[in-house]
């Protein structure tokens, strides 16, 4: 059988439940360790053997288009066809109808897999669905399996009848574009895919494959673990300036142009884009992410944090386990807290995050007066400004004022 | 009015053309169909609308495509005139949204030379003139072929044997979109808008070859590059090609549809030649809105003309049965209304010579009358009717210009779009505050003024729901005066000419009893602007594109006081577009 080389990647939709990060960019267009999460995908992809890819795009399609070009930059060949409405994933897969040429992969392209699976994948026989194991089966729609075939997909419900879901990922003949011009509406009022599927269940040949390394970055603070994974494999590289008198302990990675200024004191892993400064006496601890061009000030505590491009965090200020957009203006002395005294788990506009310590996601712009006050578990939206002296807790919408 | 679409790609072209003709239904829906090319042409058309007729594509392969939406001009609605039209030997296709004005001539030379036509439309002429210059090269036929057309086109031509879409146009819309590996065109953006936000304007007398390596564009055999667009879908959304409600995209088309209307008019002189073989006496049969321009009918031919003329409201004419001999005009958008309908065929057996006023081809009114004569507003999908009243009065004011024979003002009528457009701009945000307050609003006039304050009326009572009635200036003493109080505004149309002084005296009058007064005039005025509480400068003009302009005024008035009071506007509670029954 030939191998599989071409890949449609799903990229459309904006990705609501990372409101606010996509006020001004698509999900998958979010970094993990200041890549794009699509970008991490495709790299694996490539590595996995797959040469081309068809990117299927809508919400902030442009953002998409410019980062990634024709992929001659990172050595794949990229197409792209707009998928407008959100009318379902079949209707995504029609969009990119004549762009591959044979059995084909097509992923989600927000999920995170590694290569040597999406390689394992691309050798199952076709059709074929990829599955995933988790300990919330009632939070998704599940997957039947007898044996290595899926005999049922049920919809998500409180009692779900298997631990395994729908990763999001799938191994097609042209086929399936004869199957998917047969769909109607669903209830949802979307074109799914899964009547297609089901087509190849009832005809017993719809093959599953497990995957082990899939995650789910469904929320803003799924950033932080996400992150992590790609800090841990992260190569230390220093292509900026270091002054006399910088203590750098473990894996950093420091981007062109920028400045660590005397004094400050970095513990990896952690990553620092291009043309930033930091310090003098920074204090920047380990699983942090700083995107290009950020200023990152005297006396500044950053940990466990995701700072994206543009953000200033310039004096007396204290990040943790938090996610902070782009284009941001920390006021002097402005402090995120990021642990509950009672020591329970951190809820954000009333969904569990999972986590003891969580901080708070702030949007794109987002301008803080001095000495403000952001509790723990707060969603502050883009371009919101607050005042001097604020104590902030709870969400808000973008474009907020919040004044004392 | 029609809409076309054409798509060139990497995918199977049906599906997309059917969808995009679906969102372009406004601009026609009495038949459709579409031709595909897989080496040979598919064809498939029928009447009827295309969201009743369903998405099956069967039997229509290939990854080129053109499609078309129609509202018939030249031919009734049926299978037969539906575009796409071909050729002789059935391997060129055409699709056209326009008139060509000399196809009579064009289409007699071509049966000359031994074609043979299918249809009765216009566009047909395009699939035989393209087949007798076709050598293997679509694109120089087109533009072989493009020059002997008269009048205005968008068209797509597909042909067995040459890959591509050839696309021109002349005085009507055509857009062009560029995909990932695939092209679009169609009459306008909301067809494309799902697939690409890149598209190319066309200008008047553009020339595009759509292949599959990309698009040139030609202007008078020189090769030209036109920009590429991004269209901002937010704004698309709106659907109504960036107009919050068809009965707003319907107000805008208004200086277009006068435009088109008088010159349609001019060019039925069959039709018009039932009107003058009775300068006698006219009578003219109407309901709603078109009663309304049935009274201007009155004014104008009875001033100009001489002719004494008598109007009636279709469903009172029966009662009257009067012993007629005259011609009897009906007038009806829909060609439909039941009233209007029952009142022609009772003149018709008494003898009496009929001519329908209509806007739909095909229409019941057509069959039943002697003559017909065509508004040419396209179709109207807002309840209330605007664009239809004013083809209404273009057709009226050319119809008198006839039977005058009055050279100046038919030169004025050619100058009346530019001043309704002048209309479309004007701010009317106080006017519309203190209307939005109100629980009854007067609209008054005198003499051709009066029937404009009908339709102000008709118009701001049918949308917004408040209560408006619409006076002859001079009745309101006779007892509405009663009903003035500083709650119930009075629209006054003071507009110059021999109504304007005794105009003056009434709002002075009104004024005195406490009604605020909005006052619609010229621009200019020093009187009017003293007396009234609100001023709305129109443009100077005279007496005719002064009817036009205080007539579009008026509905922008109601539109947007409906807007503010979150009324339904293009579906009112309780009323229909066409109404059939008595």
């Amino acid at each position: 059988m030939e191998p599989v080389t071409e890949c449609i990647l799903l990229a459309a939709g904006e990705g609501k439940r990372m409101r606010p990060l996509t006020t001004s960019r698509p999900k998958v267009m979010i970094p993990l360790a200041n890549r794009p999460m699509l970008e991490h995908l495709i790299l694996a992809g490539k590595e996995a053997g797959i040469q081309r890819f068809i990117i299927v795009v809508g919400y902030g399609e442009q953002a998409i288009r410019e980062y990634f070009g024709d992929g001659s930059r990172i050595g794949v060949e990229i197409d792209y066809v707009v998928q407008r409405k959100q009318l379902g994933t079949a209707d995504a897969l029609r969009s990119a109808e004549g762009l591959v040429s044979g059995n084909f992969l097509m992923m989600n392209g927000d999920m995170l897999l590694s290569a040597d699976e999406i390689a394992e994948f691309c050798r199952m026989p076709i059709p074929a669905l990829a599955v995933s194991e988790t300990d919330h089966p009632e939070d998704y729609g599940v997957v039947l399996l007898e044996g290595d075939r899926v005999v049922n997909l049920e919809e998500k419900s409180k009692n779900p009848k298997s631990r395994l879901i729908n990763a999001g990922a799938y191994l097609f003949s042209l086929e399936i574009f004869e199957r998917i011009q047969m769909i109607g509406l669903s209830r949802r009022g979307e074109y799914e895919l899964t009547d297609a599927l089901m087509g190849y269940i009832n005809e017993g040949s719809l093959f599953a494959f497990c995957l082990r390394s899939w995650m789910d970055v469904g929320y803003p603070w799924d950033i932080l673990a996400a992150h992590e994974l790609f800090l841990d494999a992260l190569q230390a590289e220093n292509l900026g300036t270091v002054e006399e008198g910088v203590v750098i302990k473990g894996t950093v990675a420091i981007g062109e142009g920028t400045i660590i200024r005397s004094g400050s004191y970095i513990e990896g892993p952690c990553i620092i884009g291009k043309d930033c400064i930091v310090g003098p006496h920074a204090y920047i601890r380990p699983r942090t992410s700083i995107g290009d061009m950020c200023h990152i000030g005297n006396a500044v505590e950053i940990k466990n944090s995701v700072i994206l491009n543009k953000t200033k965090i310039p004096h007396f200020n204290y990040i943790g386990d938090s996610v902070i957009g782009s284009g941001c203006n920390f006021g002097a002395g402005t402090k995120i807290a990021n642990l509950r005294h009672d020591y329970t788990v951190v809820h954000v506009g009333g969904i569990r995050t999972g986590r003891k310590k969580f901080g708070a996601v702030i949007g794109d712009n987002v301008l803080f007066g001095i000495n403000c006050s952001v509790n723990t578990g707060s969603l502050i939206g883009s371009g919101c400004r607050i005042a001097p002296h604020s104590f902030v807790d709870g969400v808000y919408d973008d474009e907020t004022i919040i004044s004392r | 009015m029609c809409g076309i679409v054409g798509y060139i790609g990497r995918r199977q072209a049906a599906r997309i053309i059917i969808d995009g003709l679906k969102k372009l239904e406004y601009r026609g829906y009495d038949s459709f169909g579409l031709a595909t090319l897989n080496g040979d042409i598919s064809l498939a058309k029928k009447g009827g609308r295309i969201s009743d007729a369903g998405s099956n594509t069967a039997g229509l392969s290939g990854r080129i495509g053109i499609g078309h939406t129609r509202w018939a001009t030249h031919g009734i609605p049926n299978d037969q005139n539906a575009h796409p039209h071909l050729d002789c030997t059935g391997k060129i296709a055409v699709v056209h949204n326009g008139i060509i004005e000399n196809y009579a001539e064009l289409r007699r030379d071509l049966t000359a030379r031994g074609h043979t036509f299918r249809s009765d439309t216009d566009t047909e002429v395009i699939s035989h003139l393209v087949e007798e210059h076709f050598q293997g090269d679509l694109s120089s036929a087109v533009a072989e072929v493009l020059p002997l057309l008269e009048g205005s086109y968008a068209i797509l031509v597909i042909a067995e044997g040459d890959d591509r879409i050839i696309a021109a146009r002349k005085a009507s819309p055509l857009v062009i979109g560029i995909g990932d590996r695939e092209l679009f065109c169609a009459s306008d953006v909301t067809p494309l808008i799902d697939h690409t936000r890149r598209v190319i304007y066309l200008d008047d007398g553009d020339c595009a070859v759509l292949s599959c390596s990309g698009c040139l564009i030609t202007t008078g055999g020189e090769q030209v590059s036109r920009p590429v667009e991004e269209v901002d879908w937010d704004i698309m959304d709106a659907r109504k090609g960036g107009f919050a409600h068809y009965m707003q995209k319907e107000i805008f088309e208004q200086p277009q549809v006068f435009y088109n209307t008088v010159h349609a008019v001019r060019e039925s002189p069959e039709a018009l030649a039932y009107f003058v073989g009775s300068r006698m006496s006219l009578m003219i049969v109407a309901c709603g809105s078109s009663y309304h321009a049935a009274l201007l009918y009155k004014y104008l031919i009875e001033s100009y003309c001489d002719i004494p003329v008598r109007v009636e409201i279709g469903s009172e004419f029966k009662y009257y049965a009067p012993p007629l001999t005259v011609p009897v005009i009906g007038i009806t958008q829909s060609g439909e209304t039941a009233d209007t309908l029952a009142a022609l065929k009772m003149a018709k057996a008494w003898g009496c010579p009929t001519i329908a006023i209509t806007n739909v081809v095909g229409s019941s009114v057509t069959r039943i009358a002697d003559a017909t004569i065509y508004t040419r507003a396209g179709p109207e999908m807002s309840v209330a009717a605007t664009k239809s009243f004013i083809a209404q009065l273009a057709a009226g004011l050319q119809i008198t210009a006839f039977l005058s024979d009055n050279t100046a003002l038919e030169m004025e009528l050619n100058r009346v779009n530019i001043m309704i457009e002048d209309t479309l701009t004007i701010e009317v945000e106080d006017a519309v505050a203190l209307c939005c307050t109100a629980q009854s609003i007067f609209f008054i006039g005198r003499g051709l003024y009066y029937p404009v304050a009908l339709e102000g009326a008709l118009k701001m009572k049918e949308i917004s729901y408040i209560h408006a009635e619409g006076y002859a200036a001079g009745e309101l003493k006779h007892g509405p005066f009663a009903l003035l109080s500083p709650d119930t505004p009075v629209i006054a149309l003071a507009m110059p000419g021999k109504t304007y002084p005794v105009m003056i005296s009434n709002i002075k009058e009104i004024k005195a009893r406490g009604a605020p007064v909005i006052g619609i005039g010229i621009a200019g005025d020093s009187e009017l602007p003293e007396i009234v509480d609100l001023f709305i400068p129109l443009p100077p003009c005279n007496e005719v594109a002064g009817i036009a302009m205080a007539s579009v005024m008026l509905q922008r008035l109601a539109y947007y006081v409906a807007d503010g009071l979150g009324c339904d506007i293009d579906k009112p509670r309780n009323l229909a577009k066409s109404v059939t029954v008595e």
